[in-house]
């Protein structure tokens, strides 16, 4: 196949990875000390990740804990011996697998579709937050605590003004000790869940001690700072107010609570960012003769955090090695990774809110579920009593759940989650039911996919036909 | 009376909603869920536009007419977008077919209007200075297809039975009338049996050879207000006309080589201020895929024939199985030997725009009614005298 860019960029290479964060940088160079072909694509203009996100230029980089700090230099120093063989392309989102099984790359540095024919897609595109619907979720000041931190490693800098964090999980900590060490301490934490009532959970934790020195490390600044950290507080709304945003929760008695704020972060736990993406290979095997083998890595695949995305695409990176080169089996790094699960799992224990989280009978009727096309939860509801065994696809098209502009980012996994709870299902609705598995993954520029059918490697399948038209 | 409709797309859910008009119990079946297949995946297009004159013409006019009732009325208002169809002519090839379709179409009476000269940019700004010849095909509309059947279906009053696929029609003693289906949930009874199953008909009458799924790819793109109200209506390509043949010529497309694949070029712009780009006609690959050579091709001839749409986003794909029949006709009417079923299915790309008329002539049909429509034409039995069985 003809390399079709002027700078001969390879369409066919070993490995395409997606996502520069701990787990792509990990395949890559496991991939490229054995001698493959690697190129790598990010959407940001810097390696790193989510959790490793480099500061832009002239910002000094946040400190992260000492134990994410040594994990970051090694990965960045063991990246840069094998950068010469990897060929990265930054600013660039990957689009899809298409029926052909190209993987579909939208260039927006250049403008362009890139078609790409490897042999191996290795997906790591990261976590994403979980945010639960509220009342006043949709209000402007208000940001997912995740968004709040990437800006804060980018600028350097904490939004001016009164900031409350709210939700539930140790990243709320973890944010709360970077706005104190920005000189901006929150106004409060409000957290669902009430890691000090369940010793249990939490004193499991203590066969981790790198993730014990960290919660301690954030603890302790929290203390000093005395920004409170309302355990076991169940959000009930965000309400506009001149200015500024009123915040109102019940404390772990029941009692209403309520702050002004200017910002509110919320954040509810990570989940994989497996969004549309295409089904991972079992056992090695592709899923037709003509497609790349997928592959998963890191928090993508599984929500572990960074020293488990480390770990796992560093194995996985020499098992797709040996897999290409002498034809061996790629097994997921399922050993490597029991240790990072089970810590997950004690910190969602101990993190679990103090209420249980029915949200169709927890969230007014008139709550946005779908933020682009404002569907509320009333809507849902009303679908959902009106045609009994509604399947995930009906409440997509007929409720418009998922179809907006962020095709369902931010509310296919709550909408299933609602229609789960309203239709009484004992099994979950997957996510997948209302988002598919189709290519584009995001909006692509028409300009550039028009453009595309002079480069695109001819598949087999399609056919040559006239070009009659203009 | 109770009748067993099976196919919760556009026919099937017309079909019930005008058996419940009529005080039947109906119990709708469909193998997954209703508009799950090419009613969930059509062009949406209620429109005469493209087609011979004949007795599919002569359907498309009382669907259309059929749209407007129903939106009127009550059980489609809201659902029926009544706008013109402009057929566009780029080159000298499409503008001679072009010239003969537009007389097709008034000889049968459907209203047209010849835009041409410096009347085209003025009336179609949004249109590429290539374009030499429209001719606008007026009353005709735009319905989404997944809506309509969700509309039908809650005002039928049915019963659904969501993942019961149909698996054996199973006959009464005498062997001349259906007592009911088989289900993966066993046996239902039933005074009627309609199958409306789409692609699903194939195996379940062994129509292996007579119908077979066509896939086509749509495009959906993000909103742009401004461009789509410099759109007075759907625009179709004159290359359309080629592609589905609905005019020989000698001058068509030359037969390509490999699996047949055609490209027509319609652009809608819908309600919501998105456009809806189609689409292929495939004899092959999986339906529920689309590729990038096909979306990029239907993309690059969208943007040469409306080349704002180059700035905006492409934010879906889908594609869908139309249930193409050998003849292009569609197979509507009783099956032979059978008293008390009736089969509606092969309706291609038209089922959006047939589904309601259809369905209530199905529905009359079994009520012994005057199915207002000449079926004759549609006799699911035609196929028998070569040996295929209907």
């Amino acid at each position: 196949m003809p390399d079709i860019t002027p700078d001969t960029l390879n369409l066919t290479p070993d490995v395409l990875i997606i996502g520069g964060g701990p787990a792509g940088m990990s395949v890559a160079i496991e991939c490229a000390r054995a001698g493959l072909v690697v190129t790598l694509v990010e959407q940001r203009p810097r390696l790193g990740g989510a959790i490793f996100r480099q500061p832009v230029n002239g910002v000094a980089p946040l400190a992260l804990a000492a134990g994410p700090e040594r994990l970051k230099a090694r990965l960045f120093k063991d990246f840069a011996a094998q950068v010469a063989r990897i060929h990265c392309v930054y600013g660039a989102l990957f689009a899809g697998l298409d029926a052909d099984g190209l993987a579909i790359v939208e260039d927006r540095q250049t403008s362009r579709v890139l078609p790409f024919r490897p042999r191996a897609l290795v997906l790591a595109t990261g976590a994403v937050e979980a945010v639960l619907p509220r009342p006043g979720w949709t209000l402007p000041g208000v940001t997912t605590a995740g968004g709040l931190q990437v800006l804060m490693k980018e600028t350097g800098r904490a939004p001016q003004g009164r900031v409350v964090l709210a939700g539930s999980g140790p990243l709320l900590l973890a944010l709360a000790a970077q706005l104190i060490r920005l000189g901006r301490p929150p106004l409060a934490v409000l957290e669902a869940g009430d890691p000090i009532r369940r010793p249990g959970a939490s004193l499991a934790l203590l066969a981790h001690p790198s993730l014990v020195s960290e919660a301690a490390s954030y603890l302790a600044t929290i203390a000093l700072a005395r920004v409170p950290w309302h355990r076991g507080a169940q959000f009930e709304r965000i309400d506009p107010c001149d200015q500024a945003l009123i915040v109102t929760w019940r404390d772990h008695k029941g009692h209403l609570a309520s702050l002004a704020a200017d910002h509110v972060s919320l954040h509810d736990g990570l989940a994989p960012n497996n969004f549309g993406l295409p089904a991972e290979a079992r056992g090695g095997v592709k899923s037709s003769a003509g497609n790349p083998l997928v592959i998963r890595v890191g928090d993508c695949r599984e929500a572990l955090g960074a020293a488990a995305a480390v770990a796992g695409g560093e194995a996985t990176g020499r098992n797709l090695a040996a897999h290409l080169l002498t034809g061996g089996e790629v097994i997921a790094a399922e050993a490597t990774l029991a240790r990072h699960r089970s810590a997950q799992h004690h910190i969602a224990r101990a993190f679990a809110p103090r209420r249980g989280q029915e949200l169709a009978t927890q969230l007014p009727d008139d709550t946005v579920i779908c933020r682009c096309e404002g569907r509320t939860l009333a809507d849902l509801k009303k679908l959902v009593a009106e045609s009994p065994g509604l399947s995930a696809r009906e409440l997509k098209l007929n409720g418009r759940f998922a179809m907006g502009a962020c095709q369902g980012r931010f509310c296919a996994s709550n909408a299933a989650r609602l229609l789960g709870e309203l239709s009484h299902s004992a099994d979950q609705v997957p996510v997948s039911a209302l988002t598919g598995q189709r290519w584009p993954l995001r909006p692509v520029s028409i300009a550039a996919l028009a453009a595309a059918v002079a480069d695109a490697p001819q598949p087999g399948s399609s056919t040559k036909d006239d070009k009659d038209i203009r | 009376m109770t009748v067993i409709v099976a196919g919760a797309g556009i026919v099937g859910s017309a079909c019930a909603y005008f058996l419940g008009q009529a005080g039947a119990q109906v119990h709708l079946l469909d193998a997954s869920a209703p508009a799950a297949e090419a009613s969930g995946a059509a062009d949406g297009a209620v429109s005469v536009a493209s087609k011979r004159p004949g007795p599919l013409m002569t359907a498309a006019l009382s669907g259309i007419a059929l749209y407007r009732e129903l939106e009127e009325s009550g059980p489609l208002s809201g659902l029926f977008h009544r706008r013109s169809t402009f057929i566009v002519a780029a080159s000298e090839d499409e503008q001679k077919v072009l010239e003969t379709h537009a007389t097709a179409l008034a000889d049968a009476g459907v209203v047209i209007t010849a835009i041409a000269g410096d009347d085209i940019p003025r009336r179609f700004p949004a249109l590429s200075r290539a374009a030499s010849l429209i001719i606008e095909v007026q009353g005709e509309g735009h319905a989404i297809g997944y809506q309509v059947v969700h509309r039908l279906i809650a005002a039928s009053g049915a019963t659904v039975h969501r993942s019961t696929p149909v698996t054996r029609l199973v006959p009464d003693r005498s062997g001349t009338r259906l007592a009911g289906v088989e289900t993966p949930a066993g046996f239902l009874g039933a005074d009627a049996v309609v199958l409306a199953t789409g692609n699903g008909s194939s195996a379940l009458l062994g129509l292996a050879d007579v119908l077979t799924p066509r896939k086509g790819q749509l495009l959906i793109t993000e909103r742009d207000p401004a461009l789509n109200a410099a759109m007075p209506g759907s625009i179709m390509s004159g290359r359309y006309l080629l592609s589905k043949g609905s005019q020989k010529t000698a001058s068509a497309a030359p037969a390509p080589a490999g699996p047949a694949r055609g490209f027509g070029l319609v652009i809608d712009p819908l309600r919501t201020g998105q456009f809806l780009i189609g689409g292929t006609r495939e004899d092959h690959g999986n339906k529920q895929e689309t590729d990038l050579s096909a979306v990029s091709r239907i993309l690059a001839d969208a943007v040469a024939l409306v080349p704002d749409l180059a700035r905006l986003r492409l934010l879906r794909s889908f594609a869908g199985a139309r249930a193409a029949v050998r003849d292009g006709l569609p197979l509507v009417g009783r099956l032979p030997g059978l008293s008390n079923a009736v089969v509606a299915t092969g309706f291609e790309g038209d089922g959006i725009c047939l589904g309601p008329v259809m369905g209530r002539a199905v529905a009359r049909l079994l009520l012994d009614k005057e199915p207002g429509l000449d079926l004759a034409p549609f006799a699911p039995n035609r196929f028998q005298s070569s040996g295929d069985a209907a």
